[in-house]
């Protein structure tokens, strides 16, 4: 009967748990007895195919030709292409709005990594603005990268602007030390290098920028009035112009020192696209830079100069000796080892889960109790226990009643086994032991008795 | 979709032509050209695997520590050859084999594949999905697929314990009279008057009989029958506590290997309730074969399980299928609800075999107060595995670990005596052995209660 496939819904008539003679009936009769309350007990148990016909043929043979069973057909729960993009066309609809609206942003704005103070630079933190207003007040503006080109451009009668984000080494600080004309230093704080550009003034502490007043009789910062300022405040040298106080100490210091002006700043703000516009910075920031007719205003260079440390010998980088064929080659590896993570990554089928009953030996609760009488060193339970166990085996050997007296046990055992009485009753009814090895030695001495009793 | 290994060889392949090749840019593009037109030439070519039409058939019981095949039909209405691998997904304990099946249609056909299950535990097993790859021409990429195509196999308790029958069911015919060696029938039910014929037992003879007609006539008596037996089993969390081994190995652990060190040194066994299911197998063989009715009950809190009135020839298959889908529950057993549905079930008089733990605390708390409810009306029996752990642990010397542990040990049989003592004293039959005993144990006391004629 196994040869052919049971009928799905009929009992197997041949597996069946009984002992040769008792034939099992189908599941489906055995289910009749069952009272309603049983909770289902095999009602699902033989129900394969989703409600295929349950009297259909039995397994047809290969190549049979028997019109496929249309129940059958879809068992397919493979996501179709249709049922992919319902699934993701949300998602794929918030992530296009959310890339949308970074390109509109990224593009009204210009990009948000402006150059900071750059005259060039339109975005909120460049300065473009303030050299355009200087340009059509007559000023000349001349945008340099370099302390050279700078040194290039200097005169008496010019304006060298350095802003903080211009890295300088010491030698490029010494050209500009060394170049004539006014000073202009913007953003002075202690985190760059400024050697002696502006001798005499120091860095006293951090100043959160905002709206400042002048109160001082600079006429650059006295006619703007009000202004975004502040970075950091400075302890001026003598005789220097001190205004924008915070906490009495100015954010923007003035003085004149061998023939020239040099003016410090805590902060550029008040020169950028943003802030130009409030209070009276672009007034502030027309009177301190356009004060001569020439406005050298030095910049970090457009971009970083090659570290000369890659170029080889014939300066030629490490980059530029290695064949393109290598490049290639590597990132044709790069696109195999993403294939071979495809093949390896992509499962044949679902990880199957399956719920387990609990595996709890029965014994765990007698080992609980021993290393709780180990941990309490409880040799009184324990000796008790063991003595009682002893007792419980010896009593119906010796042929004395259940509830026997000790004296009527003792007096039995030690007829039995030939020993003193003291020394039984000490065994058996004595104090608990003392320490460990003394339980080992009692349970040991029990033994000894009970194996007395039994061979006597 | 799918990819495959000789996908990856190839693209590996492809770096070393783009290493020697004279314009390197220009192979890379190559390459990449030719990967992707393969693989998608390789999509487009592969059998479909949407359409495919599976069906099963094949075993839908099987006794634990057995196999059973499920076959799978896989026909191909498409156009194109399907080529690749089916994997037959099944639960762990389910023990499917192989993992991976070749699978070769042609277009239009149908195959048969056949996949081996040996559970390793009782239960429902169902299938969970069937999934296929279909490779393409040039073994680049892969369609693939997922069928659901239910199948559930019940894996029935192995009724290891019918090993005892035969023994038992001869201590019955020798109960019922039928011994070839015509001793007198013991029991307590008149049977039957038949002519004496020597060797009888002269107490035997009714002499009422004798004087009525000319011949000497003896009485014969037989067991009672057509008594009833209500086999009533706990499942709270007292049975799910695994005692013994395991005879037949279980998931995650193979024949023979001794044990894993977390759980020292013993794998854990089976838990009390399927030692229990294997006794009342047996137990309920038997009773069946003497004639009586037996009736099952499975309560923890609420009823798991009931039968009533399975004929005698159909009450194991009955039991079995019942039985296999329980499992313990991680709850404290209602012994309250127990004895309502018991005592609202069992109208007449009967042998209710209570199959739990000799567990004090829970006895206390549940079923000891009740037991006179139960005990006015029936007889009881109550039935319980205890752990040869245990028994193990007693005879532990030479250490104070080791004697701690036995003290422990001895204090839980001690518990385990004291209770059975209190339920005697209540009217109650304890039958209280190790997991190897324990269902011939339930079946000779099942005898004796019959040969007493306390049924």
């Amino acid at each position: 009967m196994s040869g052919t496939g049971p009928v799905p819904g009929d009992g197997r008539t041949d597996e069946g748990p009984a002992s040769g003679d008792t034939p099992p009936a189908s599941p489906g009769t055995a289910l009749a007895s069952p009272s309603p309350d049983a909770p289902a007990p095999h009602a699902d148990a033989p129900a394969p195919g989703p409600a295929p016909a349950p009297g259909s043929a039995p397994a047809p043979a290969p190549g049979s030709g028997s019109a496929p069973d249309p129940a059958q057909a879809g068992t397919s729960v493979s996501p179709t292409a249709r049922g992919i993009w319902r699934g993701w066309r949300a998602a794929l609809v918030v992530a296009a709005i959310v890339v949308a609206a970074a390109l509109v942003g990224a593009l009204l704005t210009g990009g948000d990594q402006g150059r900071s103070l750059d005259p060039a630079d339109s975005t909120l933190t460049g300065s473009r603005a303030l050299a355009e207003l200087l340009r059509d007040a007559g000023v000349r503006v001349e945008r340099v990268t370099d302390p050279a080109a700078a040194g290039a451009l200097a005169s008496d009668d010019s304006l060298l602007l350095v802003t903080g984000s211009v890295p300088l080494d010491s030698e490029e600080l010494r050209q500009l030390e060394q170049l004539p004309g006014d000073r202009l230093l913007v953003g002075f704080d202690a985190s760059w290098a400024w050697g002696d550009l502006a001798p005499g003034v120091r860095v006293e502490e951090q100043a959160r920028p905002r709206s400042r007043e002048p109160d001082c009789p600079l006429p650059a910062a006295a006619k703007a009035g009000s202004a975004y300022i502040g970075g950091s405040s400075f302890a001026a040298p003598a005789g220097a112009a001190r205004c924008y106080l915070a906490d009495d100490a100015p954010t923007l210091v003035s003085y004149r020192q061998g023939g020239r002006t040099i003016t410090v700043t805590g902060s550029g703000e008040f020169m950028t696209n943003m802030r130009l516009a409030e209070d009276g910075n672009a007034a502030l920031a027309m009177n301190l830079a356009g004060a001569r007719p020439t406005l050298i205003w030095l910049v970090a260079p457009d971009v970083p100069e090659e570290s000369p440390a890659t170029a080889g010998p014939q300066g030629r980088s490490l980059e530029e000796l290695i064949p393109a064929g290598v490049t290639w080659a590597l990132v044709q590896l790069a696109v195999a080892v993403v294939v071979v993570a495809l093949w390896r990554g992509r499962r044949l089928g679902p990880v199957v889960a399956e719920r387990l009953p609990v595996v709890v030996r029965a014994a765990e609760t007698v080992e609980g109790r021993g290393r709780l009488y180990r941990a309490r060193r409880a040799r009184g339970q324990a000796a008790a226990a063991l003595r009682a166990a002893v007792l419980n085996r010896l009593i119906p050997r010796l042929g004395l009643p259940v509830d026997a007296g000790r004296d009527a046990v003792i007096s039995a055992v030690a007829a039995r086994t030939g020993q003193d009485a003291h020394g039984v009753a000490a065994l058996l009814y004595g104090p608990p032991p003392a320490d460990d090895p003394g339980l080992v030695a009692l349970a040991a001495y029990l033994d000894t008795l009970e194996r007395q009793v039994k061979d006597s | 979709m799918a990819l495959t290994g000789r996908a990856g060889l190839l693209a590996a392949l492809g770096a070393v032509v783009v290493l020697v090749a004279p314009r390197p840019d220009l192979a890379f593009g190559g390459v990449c050209l030719l990967l992707v037109a393969l693989v998608l030439a390789d999509l487009a070519l592969a059998g479909g695997v949407r359409p495919l039409r599976l069906r099963r058939s094949g075993d839908v019981a099987v006794r634990l520590g057995q196999s059973a095949r499920v076959e799978l039909i896989v026909e191909n209405p498409g156009p194109r050859r399907v080529r690749g691998v089916l994997r037959d997904a099944w639960p762990p304990s389910a023990g499917a084999s192989p993992r991976h099946l070749a699978l070769d249609v042609p277009a239009g056909e149908r195959r048969r594949l056949v996949t081996t299950l040996t559970p390793t535990r009782r239960g429902d097993r169902e299938a969970v999905t069937v999934t296929v790859r279909a490779l393409g021409p040039f073994g680049l990429a892969a369609r693939q697929g997922t069928h659901a195509v239910p199948w559930s196999v019940r894996v029935l308790p192995p009724f290891l314990s019918r090993k005892h029958l035969p023994s038992r069911l001869a201590r019955l015919r020798e109960l019922e009279g039928r011994h070839p060696a015509l001793v007198r029938g013991q029991g307590t039910e008149f049977d039957s008057l038949r002519e004496y014929v020597v060797g009888d037992d002269v107490r035997s003879i009714d002499w009422r009989a004798t004087a009525r007609r000319r011949d000497v006539v003896v009485r014969t008596w037989r067991p009672e029958r057509d008594r009833r037996v209500l086999i009533v089993l706990d499942t709270g969390r007292t049975s799910a506590g695994r005692v013994g081994a395991a005879p037949i190995p279980q998931a995650g652990q193979a024949a023979g290997t001794p044990a894993d060190p977390a759980t020292g040194g013993t794998p854990p066994g089976w838990p009390r309730l399927d030692w229990s299911m294997d006794a009342a197998l047996l137990l309920g063989a038997l009773a069946a074969r003497a004639g009586d009715r037996v009736d099952f009950l499975a309560y923890d809190r609420e009823v798991r399980a009931w039968v009533s009135g399975a004929g005698r020839t159909e009450l194991l298959s009955v039991l079995v299928n019942v039985m296999a889908p329980i499992e313990a529950e991680l709850i404290e057993a209602d012994s309250a609800g127990m004895v309502a549905a018991v005592l609202a079930r069992a109208k007449r008089r009967c042998l209710v075999v209570v199959l739990t733990d000799l567990n004090s605390a829970s006895l206390e708390e549940g079923l000891l107060p009740l037991l006179p409810q139960l005990s006015s009306r029936h007889l009881v029996l109550l039935a319980a595995v205890s752990d040869p752990q245990v028994a193990a642990m007693a005879r532990g010397r030479g250490t104070p670990e080791r004697v701690y542990d036995a003290a422990a040990a001895e204090r839980l049989a001690a518990d385990r005596r004291a209770i059975t003592a209190r339920l005697r004293r209540n009217g109650v039959e304890v039958v209280d052995a190790l997991p190897d005993d324990i269902a011939p144990a339930l079946a000779d006391a099942y005898l004796a209660l019959k040969a007493a004629g306390r049924l």
